[in-house]
Parts: structure tokens; C-alpha cells; sequence
């Protein structure tokens, strides 16, 4: 490299000319910039992975699974209660669309996100005091109507805005559809009592046996506070408009459930039982038929095979494992008995896709076939009980009305959860309601202090293609499973079916994540960069910088990190950070310069001087 | 147009031989045109290191050139820049007289790239030409991945390759000749292998005519 016309710095001028320092001097690289040689920049930009995507609340469901993997569990857990009031119920009960959309799933198969969940929920149900503090204090009063998923939820979001708030509940007990929808083997009771001991901790007033349009008007809670989040629930029972359904020995799902989780339950079952119905609720009704005494449990559907049935095919498999028994294609048209059921009336049926008429067709051309039981369980959905509100707020779903933000009109009422989502497309349950409450409480902070509101942003670059990770870096590593109880003893029991990850079990699962698109500093581009030219101050996700000084654009890093959010960006797209080189190359003619002019002034010269 | 200097930047080993193409078939072209021409390289830039940039010089005159022992072109009335993140690098404008031209290859406009000329007021046009386009270049631009050909080194490049512009060199010297008149059209258009991208080019530059300050 020529030196001519370089201009050295004092402290690096050395005796001879036409010799520059060596690069690895002490500062000797400012002499040469060679970032001017990068026609490409690399650039960490983080994208979401295909699991915090698809959340119905967007938990990080990345960076908690690294904070597990290197030991952070307190981390962890403080990451999750960001989004998440109860990791330890969705732990449990989560319909999991996380491990559906996990990339891993496409190479070995999907982690188990829901397990480490669990893990993480269940240390924070054993901490002393809880990672989440109220905010400070605004003063405002907010009224929370229901204690289910969403509402709780909602109120623990306004609560750490600094909301001083009321959940009305109208059951004997807080949890709503938590307590009441889900059986106890499913989720323990005193795992939700917990939660909502630390909503209590939060500061949080509930008030049971209260009932909005009979203990408490809505006149009064628009008078007495300063907004109100109506997270009702869908609460009554379809019903399959079947002949003879008020007979004795017809039970709907919701309340058969309802009552066993409230402790209020006078069912007795008969041996033989049906269950009408081929969702989540069908399943959990017939699997808690079974440790209700029942013998033998029927799940009449009219899908027509258990892959059209609209419930998570896990619990369908543990389903089937427990003995339940199944009859697709069929839709009871008649409960047949004297005063007490004692027969269904089945005539084969299938989904005709209408949507305005029933989405049934019946086949009443063959001969209708008899079905012997003792107790039918009606599980067919539900439906909004809302008498109380007035009809302007109220669509033709026959749920709340509300804005995009979840706000009906412009009031300070919002609502949340499935009284919202109901045939909205999104799927009723627990994290999806979760997720709305989160979001109605942040509008509704929002909204009350005076700011506008805006609408969720979507993801844009969403990580789903293999390609753009380095899968080199992830050898092929099966799934740790949870164990499970036996399906003969466990069905007579109301103990957890799902048994946990021990700590171990958790960090090899939250080892096994790709991060796809997420820095989760591994240090690779730091080790891979052949100048060295990637700084970091700590090994974190945002402390890695890039010098671009003496990036000379080799891709080395974009290549090798295993997680894509490295990108190589085009230089010229970036306006800022030129860095130009004058050292290297002359400014003034320099030294063949001089001697040209020399040279060429030699005529001139007096032959003395030569 | 009496005597003109013609400097173009380039990048060592992956763009050097279309760099000496652009320098050596103006060059010739003046020569049957009846000029006086020299086209040089670099050496001190050390073109054999992958990506680093080097010079390539050319110059015209109607009069005998009596600079024999300087190579470097102190004075250039034309810059070509083969590859466009160079605009960002170094002083490539020093030494421009008043009404010099500006030749880059790139996908962006002339009204993009002018933020990052340094002395642009000295211009008198800048022009774009998105040379890795028209000539179908497949592999330089942030696709290594495809890059089959073997460019490790220069060695040997002239014999391997004899024709002349083959590749991104072909629009880039049609945007300097069209631009600047430098040579004519008919002399220096039979030299050119990529006749196809030539000939696009022609019809495809972004010349921003700007008005430079007078010395």
C-alpha cells in the first residue's frame, strides 16, 4: 500500500517515507478504513418468531426460552407475566397454537412451549411474592365485570397501569370460565386460587355473588367509576332444538362443569352416558363423565371423522385413550323416555356449510336408529346471556358491539374476551381472551388519558422459512415428553392428568429453540468475524454492534449466524455513516508525481545541478 | 475536446478486468480515431486482494502526450465508479476540473446518488447506469451463493477471457461514450463482446445534467 500523500497523524509519523504503520498498531487501523470496501452491511434485525406471532396474547415466547436455557428462571418469569397473568394455567390449558407454528416443527418437531410454561408458572405459584407490582397510583377507578380469563387479564393490566380496581363477579367464587369451564384435572383448583390470590396482591377488590344487572346496575357502575371492561363471557348453553330435551337426564356441558368446579354440582350420572358435541368442551364433559361414575361415555358427532372435529387433537387422543367411545355422522334429533331419558333418536347427518339456515342437513330418508343412555350431555357451544345491556350496544351475533379497539360507541365501557370474539374467527379460548383483555386494557388507559387510540400493529416479517436460518447449527433432537398418569387408573381420579417438567426436562426443552429471527446471543458472528470488527459489551440481545469502519462486507457473519437476524443490507441504502478514505490513496501528486515534474523540468535545469 | 483524463475506480479481482476493459477500448478506439492515448493500472493499489479498490487511467489528446513516467491522472474530467457502494468510499472527485462527468453503475437514480458525491458541484452531469441489470450479471451483487466462476484471482484473467467487455464493462461504456462524446459510437461499438447490453444501455441511462461552478 502506497503512502503518498497520506496525511499520518503526528503519533504515528515514522522516519522513512513511503512506510505506513502496520494495521495492528495501536490505533494504526485509522489509517485504514476498509469499510469502504463493503458494498453490503450487516445489520441485526430482529423479527418475530413464528411462536410469539401466533400467541394469542404474544408472549416472548423466544426470550423466555432462552432465559430458561441459561438458567434465568426468575427472568423468565418476569418476562412471561408481561403479557400472561397466569403462566400456570395456560401452562395447562393452553390450546398451545405456539407449538403449532414452531418452526422446530418442520425439521424434528415442535418444542413443547406449553411444558416450560408450566415450569415457569408453577415457580412463580411458589415465590413468596410476586415479581409484578402495582403501578403508582392515578386515581382513576375502573370496573372489571367477570373473573375469567379476560377479565382477569384486563384487571391485572390495569393494575400495574395503576388502576385501582374492581372485578363484580356473579359466581360464588373468582375464575370464571377458568374455574368453571375447565375440570380439575385439567387445572387444580388451588393453582387458580392462587393466581387470584395474587391478583388480591395486587391490589385488586373482587366481589363475588354480584351480578351485574341485578346486584349492580349499569347506571351505577358508570357512576361510580371511571370505566368499566365487560368481560361477561359467553354463559348459556346451546341447545341442539331436539324433541324432548327438557327431560329429566339432559345436562348442557357448560353448567355440568360450572357446577363440579364451583363445588355446587347435584348430577348423578347413570352408567350409560352421551355426549352430544365433538369441540373441547365435548371432550373435557365426556372425560369428566367418566370420573363421575359413568361406565360407558358416547361422543356423538356429526363431523365425520374425529379430523373435522373442532377440538385439539391431543386431548382427543387422551380422549379415546380414557375408553370414551365414538359416533360420527350422526345428530340427535329426539330424547326419547318417559319424563327420564331413557334413548336418543340418531338419523345420520352431516355439515351443509349454510350459514344463515341451520348448518345441518339431516337425512331423514333412512330409518331412524335408537341409542340407549341414561344421561346426555349437551356440549354444542354457548351463547351470550345479555338481558342487561341496552340494544344499542349489542350486534346480531347476539354479543357486544364494540369498535376495533373494544370499545362500545363512545363511552368508557369496553368489553373483552369471548363475549367479543364470538364468530369474530377468532377461536374461543383462554389465550385468545387473555390476549383481548391485555389489549382493551391498554386502549383503555389509552383512551383515558386522552390519547387516540391505534389499531394493533401486524407483524410484518414473521420468520417461517428454514432458509433463512442456519440450520447447521441445530442437530435433529427429539421433543421431551411430559409424563402422564395411566389412562385406566386416571380416569376414576380427579388427580392431573399432565404431569410436569422437572428443571431439567424444562432447560433441555428451552435448549432445543431455534430463537428464529431473534438474536439470542450465541456469540457466533463475534467469534466468526475475521476482522475484528463486532463489538459487544455483554453477551445480550442489542449490545452487538458492528464497526463499520473496517466491515469490509465479507457476509461471514450474515452466512453464519444461526438464527437469521443478521441481514446484509445494501450500503447505499444508508445515508449515514460514510466513511471515506483520503489516507491511502494521494491527495496531492505525490512522490511519482514529483519526480514527473522533475523529469520534466530537467531541460530547464543547469547542467551544474546535475 | 483536446486532452481528457479518464479515471475509473474499481474493485480488485471481482470487477478488475472490467475496469481495464472500460480503459483499454477507449484507449484503442482513440487510437484509430487518430488520437494520442495511454491506458494504465494501478499497481500500488494492490488489485490482487479481493474487493479492494483499485484505479484504472486512460487519456486522450490530439497533441503528443509528453507525460510518459505518471501514470495516475491528476486531473480527471471523467470518473467511473464499476461498482455503486465506491460513491461512499473515497475522494474519487479530487483533482476534477469544472464540468467533469460522473459515471456510476447502479440501480439508483442520479438524484439518489448525488448525496453522496463529494465536491458534486463540480459536475457538469452525473450518470447512472444499472450496468449489473443489462448486462444480466448473476452473481456480484449480494449473491455469492451463485458465484461459480472462478475469480480468485487475476492471474491469467486476459488469457482465459480474451474478449472484451463481456459482461457489466459493455453498458458502462456506453454511458461513457454516449455521455461524453470521449470516442465515437461507430469506432468503439465492433470492439465490444456484449453487444445486447450495449446497446440496452444506450437507450437505458439516467443522465442528471447539473451546472458547475466555474473554477
Amino acid at each position: 500500500m502506497s503512502t503518498k500523500g497520506t496525511r499520518i497523524p503526528e503519533w504515528l509519523t515514522v522516519p522513512f517515507a513511503g512506510i505506513t504503520p502496520a494495521p495492528t498498531q495501536e490505533k494504526g487501523q485509522d489509517l485504514f478504513p476498509t469499510g469502504n470496501w463493503r458494498s453490503i452491511r450487516p445489520v441485526y434485525r430482529d423479527k418475530l418468531p413464528p411462536c410469539n406471532n401466533a400467541c394469542g396474547t404474544n408472549e416472548k415466547i423466544q426470550g423466555y426460552l432462552d432465559l430458561v436455557k441459561r438458567g434465568k428462571y426468575l427472568d423468565a418469569y418476569a418476562l412471561i407475566k408481561e403479557d400472561m397473568p397466569f403462566p400456570s394455567v395456560t401452562g395447562r390449558v393452553c390450546y398451545h397454537p405456539c407449538e403449532q407454528a414452531c418452526n422446530r416443527g418442520q425439521y424434528d418437531e415442535a418444542i413443547s412451549i406449553r411444558a416450560v410454561e408450566r415450569f415457569l408458572g408453577d415457580l412463580g405459584q411458589a415465590l413468596q411474592r410476586d415479581v409484578v407490582k402495582p403501578g403508582k397510583p392515578n386515581g382513576k377507578k375502573v370496573a372489571v365485570v367477570g373473573s375469567g380469563p379476560a377479565g382477569h387479564s384486563a384487571a391485572y393490566q390495569l393494575a400495574r397501569l395503576g388502576y385501582k380496581v374492581t372485578i363484580l363477579e356473579k359466581s360464588p367464587k373468582a375464575g370464571g370460565l377458568n374455574r368453571g369451564g375447565i375440570p380439575d384435572w385439567v387445572l387444580p383448583q388451588d393453582v387458580l386460587d392462587r393466581e387470584i390470590e395474587r391478583l388480591i396482591e395486587l391490589g385488586i377488590a373482587i366481589k363475588t355473588n354480584t351480578e351485574v344487572g341485578k346486584d349492580v346496575s349499569l347506571d351505577s357502575l358508570k357512576k361510580d367509576y371511571d370505566a368499566v371492561v365487560l368481560a361477561v363471557g359467553l354463559t348459556d348453553p346451546n341447545s341442539v332444538r331436539a324433541e324432548g330435551e327438557n327431560k329429566e337426564g339432559v345436562i348442557y356441558g357448560l353448567p355440568f362443569l360450572r357446577d363440579i368446579g364451583m363445588g355446587t354440582s347435584k348430577v348423578k350420572l347413570g352408567a350409560r352416558v352421551a355426549v352430544i358435541g365433538g369441540g373441547n368442551t365435548a371432550i373435557d364433559c365426556a372425560r369428566e363423565a367418566l370420573r363421575q361414575g359413568a361406565v360407558e361415555v358416547t361422543m356423538i358427532t356429526v363431523e365425520g371423522n374425529p379430523k373435522e372435529m373442532p377440538c385439539v387433537p391431543e386431548d382427543f387422543h387422551d380422549m379415546t385413550e380414557e375408553g370414551v367411545e365414538l359416533i360420527h355422522g350422526r345428530a340427535m334429533t329426539a330424547v326419547l323416555g318417559n319424563g327420564q331419558v331413557e334413548a336418543l333418536q340418531l338419523y345420520p347427518a352431516k355439515f351443509s356449510g349454510a350459514i344463515n339456515a341451520s348448518p345441518i342437513t339431516i337425512n331423514k330418508d333412512v330409518p331412524a336408529e335408537k341409542f340407549a343412555v341414561d344421561n346426555v350431555i349437551v356440549a354444542v357451544g354457548q351463547h351470550a346471556s345479555l338481558a342487561w345491556l341496552p340494544a344499542e350496544f349489542k350486534n346480531e351475533r347476539g354479543t357486544i358491539k364494540v369498535d376495533r379497539f373494544g370499545r362500545l360507541g363512545d363511552t368508557n365501557f369496553f368489553a373483552a374476551g369471548d363475549i367479543v370474539q364470538l364468530g369474530s374467527g377468532q377461536p374461543l379460548m383462554v389465550v385468545n381472551a387473555v390476549g383481548d383483555g391485555k389489549r382493551v386494557a391498554f386502549n383503555l388507559d389509552k383512551a383515558l388519558r386522552g390519547e387516540t387510540l391505534e389499531p394493533r400493529k401486524i407483524a410484518i416479517d414473521v420468520i417461517v422459512d428454514l432458509n433463512r436460518m442456519n440450520m447447521t447449527y441445530f442437530p435433529h433432537f427429539p421433543r421431551v415428553k411430559q409424563d402422564m398418569l395411566n389412562p385406566t387408573s386416571r380416569k376414576k381420579t380427579q388427580d392431573e392428568v399432565i404431569l410436569a417438567f422437572t428443571e431439567e426436562q424444562a432447560v433441555e426443552e428451552a435448549g432445543r429453540c431455534f430463537s428464529c429471527g431473534t438474536c439470542n446471543a450465541c456469540d457466533n458472528c463475534y467469534l466468526v468475524c475475521p476482522e475484528p470488527c463486532i463489538a459487544r459489551s455483554d453477551r445480550s440481545n442489542g449490545l452487538y454492534k458492528i464497526l463499520v469502519d473496517y466491515c469490509k462486507g465479507c457476509r461471514v457473519c450474515i452466512e453464519e449466524c444461526p438464527t437469521g437476524c443478521l441481514e446484509g443490507v445494501p450500503e447505499l441504502d444508508f445515508d449515514a455513516g460514510v466513511v471515506r478514505m483520503d489516507t491511502a490513496f494521494a491527495i496531492s501528486p505525490g512522490l511519482h508525481g514529483r519526480q514527473a515534474q522533475e523529469l520534466a523540468n530537467l531541460a530547464s535545469r543547469p547542467a551544474k545541478e546535475l | 475536446m483536446s486532452y481528457t483524463e479518464l479515471s475509473v475506480w474499481t474493485r480488485g479481482i471481482i470487477m478488475d478486468k472490467e475496469g481495464r476493459d472500460i480503459v483499454n477500448s477507449i484507449a484503442a478506439s482513440g487510437r484509430k480515431e487518430g488520437k494520442y492515448a495511454q491506458a494504465m493500472e494501478n499497481y500500488v493499489d494492490n488489485p490482487d486482494r479481493t474487493n479492494c479498490p483499485t484505479r484504472k487511467y486512460c487519456r486522450l489528446s490530439d497533441s503528443v502526450l509528453e507525460n510518459e513516467l505518471t501514470y495516475e491522472n491528476d486531473h480527471p474530467n471523467i470518473v467511473v465508479l464499476v461498482e455503486g457502494t465506491m460513491v461512499k468510499g473515497w475522494d474519487y472527485m479530487r483533482g476534477m476540473p469544472p464540468g467533469g462527468t460522473l459515471v456510476i453503475n447502479t440501480h439508483y437514480t442520479p438524484e439518489y446518488m448525488i448525496r453522496f458525491v463529494p465536491g458534486a458541484d463540480r459536475l457538469a452531469q452525473l450518470v447512472c447506469v444499472d450496468a449489473a441489470k443489462l448486462a444480466d450479471h448473476k452473481w456480484l451483487y449480494y449473491r455469492l451463493g451463485q458465484l461459480g466462476l472462478d475469480r480468485l484471482s487475476t492471474e491469467g484473467a486476459a488469457e482465459r477471457s480474451k474478449a472484451v467487455a463481456p459482461d457489466i464493462a459493455a453498458p458502462l461504456i456506453a454511458a461513457v461514450v454516449k455521455s461524453t462524446g470521449i470516442v465515437k459510437m461507430e469506432t468503439i461499438q465492433p470492439m465490444i463482446a456484449n453487444q445486447k447490453a450495449f446497446e440496452l444501455a444506450l437507450h437505458d441511462l439516467h443522465i442528471l445534467p447539473l451546472n458547475p461552478v466555474a473554477a
